[in-house]
């Protein structure tokens, strides 16, 4: 019996490594950009909403040595960013994986569940398909963070050139709070998502390099919450033989 | 079967022949210098070219964006930053125009013009005035707000002659040799100032008196201060951040 699957194609494994250099690089670099001015106040003015003005982002967290490094390798990664996410959106549309990332009907009721799993007030692993209820509404929102994460860079790229796009976003200040935002929700989905697949799904791992998923062990056979039954289940013993049964040939 | 998830049936360690020990001082050792080294980091080696011809790839995409009727209007609420905006100049000490050793300060546009001009403060203040409520976007990320008053840098290549062979401009001053170069486009904004006033006064000696490059068009590097020189060329002429590694052209 064999239960191992193809489970994700080659596009969508190349986009998921490339998107996760990409993303390292844009969030390095993005961070040593921050720490030239690691505030959002105008100058001659205070900022509401962020606490930790002046205080810069430690070195070994940021990536391209000093500002103009880290700027250049800021709009040259971009470029890898978007176009790798166009192909993943372009792939994942024309080829139907859509299907397993939109929300269904009852989606809340499900997540819900699967949080009571989590927190061990429910017993059993709600069923699911591909992904549970959780993983659907945080990969399917993932585009969108993209897309605000986009329009916030470029109101901050070209505030004059794209001076309506930065208006809509309530100006200059308020576009770059956007930007690092939507970063903070990228770095925060991104530590959870790696924490699920050690604490939870290991051999989605095997999934994500070879497209090889062995279903026997997805979660829900498993009914593994984190770091409960991390172990896939022992194989059944084999059958013992059964005794020879002596009937002459005739 | 994996029985043991989180380390590989043999251990690596006996793999590479050595023990345990070694193994663990080896592994936090290269972890460490993933965290130290490995970070804050430039790149690889031979990323340099790769950079630079994304940044030519860019500096295309931004000229195919640049529109001369794009404006800034800074936001109606903004404060003026006043006395928070910050000094910016490359000599140890404020540069200040020296009359007694150099003479009057005169503006020079020359270079590809047909009638180059040498003007003084008065003749440059005599010029069609254009105050605008601007914003600055500095190159750090902050951004200020400040009342410009000056000439628009097309009234003066119009008044100076500009030959069809101009591409470039370049920006110099008295602060240690400072200069940036533009393309002719920016210059010619109609918000690209040569600035003599700030906020309702005359430019003061921290904020590039007695004249200034200001446009919200560029980020703040490229609007030399101490300003001595405007010079229409065919060719561009880097400038002293864009030599250094930051980017040419820096539209905004």
């Amino acid at each position: 019996m064999d239960n191992v699957k193809r489970r994700h194609h080659l596009i969508v494994r190349i986009t998921h490594w490339v998107n996760a250099i990409a993303l390292l690089v844009m969030i390095g670099s993005g961070l040593r950009i921050f720490n030239a001015y690691p505030a959002f106040a105008r100058r001659g003015e205070t900022f509401c909403c962020y606490p930790f003005a002046g205080h810069k982002i430690p070195a070994w967290l940021t990536f391209g040595g000093w500002l103009a490094g880290a700027r250049a390798w800021h709009f040259a990664m971009m470029w890898v960013l978007v176009i790798n996410g166009l192909v993943y959106l372009g792939f994942v549309y024309l080829h139907g994986e859509w299907r397993d990332l939109v929300p269904r009907r009852g989606i809340v009721r499900d997540a819900l569940d699967m949080v009571k799993f989590y927190v061990a007030a429910r017993r059993d692993h709600p069923r699911q398909g591909k992904h549970n209820a959780l993983q659907r509404l945080t990969y399917f929102s993932l585009p969108f963070i993209a897309v605000a994460s986009v329009l916030s860079g470029l109101a901050i790229w070209k505030p004059v050139q794209l001076a309506p796009l930065t208006w809509l976003l309530g100006g200059f200040v308020w576009a770059r709070y956007w930007h690092f935002l939507a970063m903070t929700t990228l770095v925060a989905v991104s530590f959870v998502h790696v924490f699920m697949v050690f604490a939870v799904d290991p051999y989605s791992l095997r999934a994500m390099v070879t497209g090889r998923y062995d279903e026997a062990k997805s979660p829900e056979r498993r009914n593994a919450r984190p770091f409960v039954n991390l172990r896939a289940p022992a194989p059944p013993p084999p059958a013992p033989p059964s005794p020879p049964e002596s009937k002459g040939a005739p | 079967m994996s029985r043991r998830l989180w380390l590989p049936r043999r251990h690596i360690a006996e793999k590479l022949g050595i023990d345990r020990r070694e193994f663990l001082a080896l592994g936090s050792g290269a972890l460490m210098s993933i965290a130290a080294g490995g970070c804050d980091w430039k790149g690889p080696p031979g990323s340099g070219r790769a950079l630079r011809a994304a940044e030519r790839w860019n500096e295309r995409v931004e000229r195919a964006l640049y529109r001369h009727r794009a404006m800034n209007t800074a936001p109606a609420g903004a404060r003026a930053a006043g006395v928070d905006f910050p000094a910016y100049f490359i000599s140890p000490e404020v540069p200040e125009w020296d009359e007694d050793a150099r003479g009057t300060w005169r503006l020079e546009v020359d270079g590809l013009v047909t009638r180059p001009l040498r003007l003084t403060l008065d003749e440059l203040t005599a010029l069609p005035r254009t105050e605008l409520r601007l914003e600055h976007f500095c190159v750090e990320g902050w951004s200020a707000v400040a009342v410009r008053a000056g000439v628009r840098v097309s009234d003066l290549a119009r008044l100076a002659g500009l030959s069809p062979g101009a591409h470039y401009v370049d920006f110099q001053s008295f602060d240690d040799g400072y200069h940036e170069s533009w393309d002719l486009d920016s210059a010619l904004h109609p918000q690209t100032l040569i600035v003599y006033g700030q906020d309702g006064k005359l430019l003061s000696p921290e904020f590039g008196a007695p004249a200034r490059v200001f446009s919200p068009v560029k980020l703040g590097y490229k609007s030399t201060k101490y300003l001595t020189r405007v010079t229409f060329l065919a060719e561009r002429n880097g400038g002293y951040w864009s030599d250094q590694g930051y980017e040419w052209y820096a539209g905004t």
